[in-house]
This record gives C-alpha cells, structure tokens and sequence, in this order.
C-alpha cells in the first residue's frame, strides 16, 4: 500500500516535471524572435543557435528521461 | 583596400577536379564495400538494420546539409543580410531534435515489413492509397528540390573551372549519372555518414576562415549595418540590411520570408518541422539499430555539431557582403548572383585547397543529395506506385524499370535549371521545405505516435498540403491574393495539420487488436 502510494506521487512528480520541460521549450522557441527584435546583430545570430541547443538538450531529456522506449 | 573578387586559374581547376574526385572515390569504395553485404533489394534499402549512432547521426547530417545549407545559406547572408538569417536556419538544430526524438520510432515499421517512407505509411494506415499518395506528393516536392541542388553545383562549377554556366548544368547532370553507375550511391548510410563529416568540418573551417578573413565579428556586423539592399540585377534600393526583418516593398517583396515577423514565425515553425518531414531524413532511421540512452545523447551532439554548420556557411555570405559589398548582384554575375559567394570567398579566404574542399563539399551535398532524390523517386515510382497497384509485378522487371525512372528524374529539374534557374535558390528550395515539412511531419511523425490517427485523417492532410503548395506567392497564389510568404506557410503547415486532426477524429482508426501491434505497451 505505502509502495503504491509512493509510486503514484513519483508519478505525478515525472508528469509536472515533464510539463515544466514542455514550457521551457516552448519558452526557447518563443524567444527567438524576442532575441531578434530586441538584439539583433551577432548576439541574435548565436544566440539563436544556444538557444537551440538548449532546445534540443531538453527535449532528448525528456526522450530519455520520461519518453524511453525499448524494442 | 579589399581584396579583388577572384577569377578561375588552371591550378584551381585541377584542384577542384581533384578533391571532386577523391570523394568520388571513398564513396565509391564504402558503396562497394556495403554493397557486398548487401543479399537483395530490400536490404540494400535499409542496410542489415545495425547501423549505431556514430554513422546515423551523421547519415542524418549529411541528408539535412543540402545544396541549401552548404551552399545556399551564403548567399542568404550575401543577398539579404541579417534578415537572411531566418532561411538560413539559426534554429535548425531544434528541428533535427525533434526529427531525433520522433523518428527513432521508424524502427518499429522496419520490423513491420516497411522499406520506405511511404511504405511505413502503408503499414501504420493499412492503406495503399496512403502511401501511393505520400509516393506522389514526395516526387512532386523532391523535383523542386532538385533545381537547388542543380544550381548549387553548377554555380561552383562555373566559377572554379571557367566553364559558362549552362555547360556546366549538363556537367552536373553527368557527373550525378557518373556518382549513380558507379555506386556511389549504393552504400547509403555509410558514404551519408561520411559525407556529414565532410560537410561538418568544411563548413566550420570555411565559416572560421572567412570570419577572420573579413577582418573579425565586429567588421563585418558595422560594415553589414552601413549597406543597402540590391535587387539581383543591380538596382538598388534605400532598404538598410541591419535588421532582422526586410521590408522589401510589396507585392513582390512579400514573398521574401524575413519582409516582417510573420514571415519569421512561418519560418521558425518551417524549421522545427522540415527536418522531421523531409522523407529523406527520416528514413535514416531505418537502418539504425537499437541505441541506449547514451548513444542517443552521442547522436544529439553529432546533431548539435552537424547542425551549426549552416550557420557558419551563413556567416561566409555575411563575411563577402561585408569585404566586396554588393558587387555579385550585378548583371555580369547572372544568374548565379549572390548564390556565388561562398565560392569566390572560399577562393579569395582559403586559396586553391580550402576552394576544392568547398567544391568536393558542395559537390557531396548537392550531387549526392540530388542523386539520393533521384532514386527515391524513381523508387516512389516502381514501389509506392506500381508494385502497389500491381503488387504480383516481378521484382526483377521493377528493378530494371526503377533504373529508367533514373532518367526522367534527372532530366526534369535539368531542364526546370536550364530554362528559369532560381536568383537564390535557398529561397527557392524553402518553398518545396514548407509543403515537406507540413504534410510528411504531421502524417509520417505525428502519426507514429497519435493513435488516434487515421488514413483519412493522412489522405487529406497530404491533398490540402499540396493543393495549398501550389499557391506559393511566386506560382499561382497571385492569382487569389495570397502574396505574402509567411501567410501562405502558415496557412500551409497549420492548415494541413488542422485538417490531419479534424479528418482523424471524425474517421474510423485501425480496429483496437491492430493498433496494438503498432502501439505495444510502453516498457520503462
């Protein structure tokens, strides 16, 4: 019973982990255009590109992390 | 004072021929050697499905890095300044994660009999109409695809060996029949992986190259901040190029992505579902083996480091904007215009060697590229077409007849080049990435994991996503008002994933028991 009830709040807690990771990625792809507008020049153009990393950092994360599946 | 535009010399020449021919070499001996390993047509597809993260992740690479990004991207920096940045893909890297996130999932329609994209699409619709149509609307959109990659290696052909430009078209045209007879294009994977090394490290040295070339990061941003937009052609315009946006003027200058923030949210989301939907792409992943989560992250750093090379080939477009101003755009450089500064920056920043690795560079990505398309569409032909109507047809008579297909497929974009080449082809090739990205990443990715996808939901998607193509603001969207670039992809991406969902969730899906099949339980 406690191993169950401890299961499902791990579970709940990878759900609301996961959701903030969606925001952040959403967030990334939001501020490019901000970044542009707001910068421009160089510190747009690699900004862009750390952004993306960063992007694509999370969501392998969240792949692996919550998403993994095995043959 | 800045150094003079260079001109084509017999020691270039022989370089370029050199350096075109020793990758046509190692392709050839990889698509020999894996040729050997390979017992049948099938196989010879996918490989033996073992292939790890180091050859996939940079098969992946070298089918994202077209004529576009290797080649193009300069000129989108040369012709347009900041704003070309929004072509040339400061983003891409988010879409070629997303394509790494969804696309492992290939692998599951491989064990399911699936060869191909459309093929794929056969088994997780059970639909022959699905996946003749997705066969259709591929050849449609790889043909224009194809006139980039024409123009890409032709321009580096004219300026490098002096030949005129529509000579050198027909070079290209013999050469991708040379890369095709002798294989080269046999060994899939592996001569893919190795070209995304190639690509990878010319790239970033050419990019470092001319950075330091033009003086440094601070020269070229106050020399691009000082200069004025020039039409191709020569004419020239009180529009400055310092901004992200353009505000070229309408009704033409609307079909230019970067005119304003429309535009750029059109291509932002371009960019985060093209790499997923170009079917070329995708069907790296069917041949890649099982990968643990360790691997996976040693394919996003490949990704990662593979995916900034369009960035620093945008960066040589910056670097010759801000050394010769904007003296490529002028009749005497028609009708290569700005698409030609990659080349003569590569000559002028890293003489005769770091020239002919650009040339072998481009010449991968473009004549391999455009030699992949070749085949997939022959192939869409004779598999996804004829042996879908006639499935009793045999296998010897469709081999033979996807070797004709060959033909067809490489004289219409040849001919599509000759007749009207594209002023800038990335430009150009965006159009085709648009239709790619908006059908195949919702009917291929999407339906990979959306259960509740149907083959209706598909057929529309891909029929609306078409029909929609056609009305680019520079083909027939003139003819109802639809000038405005980022409102026609928008409308396109958003429109076909609209009625993907609509259409599914009104239609009946596969019947539980074979959904099943596709969808096993998720194991932890």
């Amino acid at each position: 019973m406690v191993n169950l009830l401890v299961e499902k709040r791990r579970r709940k807690l990878s759900v609301k982990l996961m959701s903030v990771l969606i925001a952040v990625v959403t967030v990334c792809v939001i501020l490019v255009p901000v970044i542009a507008y707001f910068s421009g020049g160089w510190f747009a153009y690699w900004g862009h590109a750390l952004l993306a990393i960063f992007f694509s950092v999370v969501v392998v994360l969240i792949r692996t992390r919550y998403c993994w599946e095995e043959d | 004072m800045a150094p003079p535009i260079p001109e084509a010399t017999p020691e270039l020449t022989v370089g370029v021929i050199m350096a075109i021919a020793l990758f046509l070499a190692v392709s050839i001996l990889l698509g020999f050697l894996m040729r050997k390993k390979a017992k049948g047509f099938e196989e010879w597809l996918v490989g033996h499905g073992d292939l790890g993260p180091l050859v996939t992740g940079f098969a992946l690479v070298a089918s994202y890095l077209s004529g576009w990004a290797i080649f193009g991207n300069a000129g989108l920096g040369y012709v347009y300044g900041w704003s070309g940045s929004w072509l040339i893909g400061t983003t891409c890297v988010m879409g070629m994660a997303l394509c790494l996130v969804i696309g492992y999932r290939m692998r599951r329609y491989v064990a399911l009999g699936a060869r191909t994209v459309p093929e794929m699409l056969r088994v997780r619709f059970e639909s022959r109409l699905v996946q003749a149509l997705a066969g259709l609307a591929m050849i449609i959109l790889l043909i224009v695809y194809s006139v980039g990659q024409y123009k890409a290696m032709a321009t580096v052909w004219t300026i490098t060996t002096g030949t005129p430009f529509y000579g050198s078209l027909v070079a290209t045209a013999i050469l991708i029949l040379v890369y095709l007879a002798v294989g080269g294009y046999t060994g899939t994977q592996w001569v893919s992986g190795f070209q995304g090394v190639l690509l990878t490290v010319v790239g970033w040295a050419l990019g470092i190259a001319t950075l330091v070339w033009a003086g440094g990061p601070t020269k070229i941003a106050e020399s691009i901040g000082t200069q004025l937009f020039i039409k191709p052609g020569g004419a020239q315009t009180e529009i400055p190029l310092g901004d992200y946006t353009l505000p070229l003027p309408p009704l033409e200058g609307l079909a230019f992505p970067g005119v304003d923030y429309i535009g750029v949210t059109a291509a932002i989301f371009m960019f985060l579902f093209m790499a997923t939907g170009f079917p070329h792409n995708i069907a790296r992943f069917l041949g890649a083996r099982k990968i643990t989560k360790r691997e996976y992250w040693m394919m996003l750093l490949i990704l990662i480091v593979g995916g900034l090379t369009p960035l620093w080939i945008g960066v040589v477009g910056f670097s010759a904007r801000a050394v010769w101003g904007g003296a490529l755009m002028v009749e005497e450089y028609k009708p290569m215009y700005g698409d030609s500064a990659a080349v003569y920056a590569s000559i002028s920043a890293g003489g005769v060697p770091l020239a002919s690795l650009f040339a072998a560079s481009v010449f991968a990505a473009a004549v391999a590229s455009l030699a992949g398309m070749v085949m997939i569409m022959a192939t869409n032909i004779t598999r996804d077409l004829i042996h879908n109507a006639f499935p009793k047809a045999s296998p010897k008579k469709l081999l033979a007849l996807t070797k004709v297909m060959l033909v067809p497929f490489i004289a219409i974009p040849l001919w599509w080049t000759f007749t009207s080449p594209p002023p800038i082809l990335s430009e150009f090739m965006a159009g085709s990435a648009v239709a790619q990205a908006g059908i195949f990443f919702f009917v291929v990715g999407v339906s990979m994991y959306w259960k509740r996808a149907t083959k209706w939901g598909a057929t529309a998607a891909t029929v609306y996503g078409l029909i929609i193509t056609f009305f680019h603001p520079n083909a027939y969207g003139k003819l109802v008002g639809l000038y405005h670039w980022g409102y026609w992809a928008l409308v396109l991406m958003f429109g076909s994933a609209l009625v993907y969902v609509l259409t599914s969730l009104l239609t009946k899906p596969l019947p539980e028991n074979k959904l099943n099949i596709l969808f096993p339980e998720r194991n932890r």
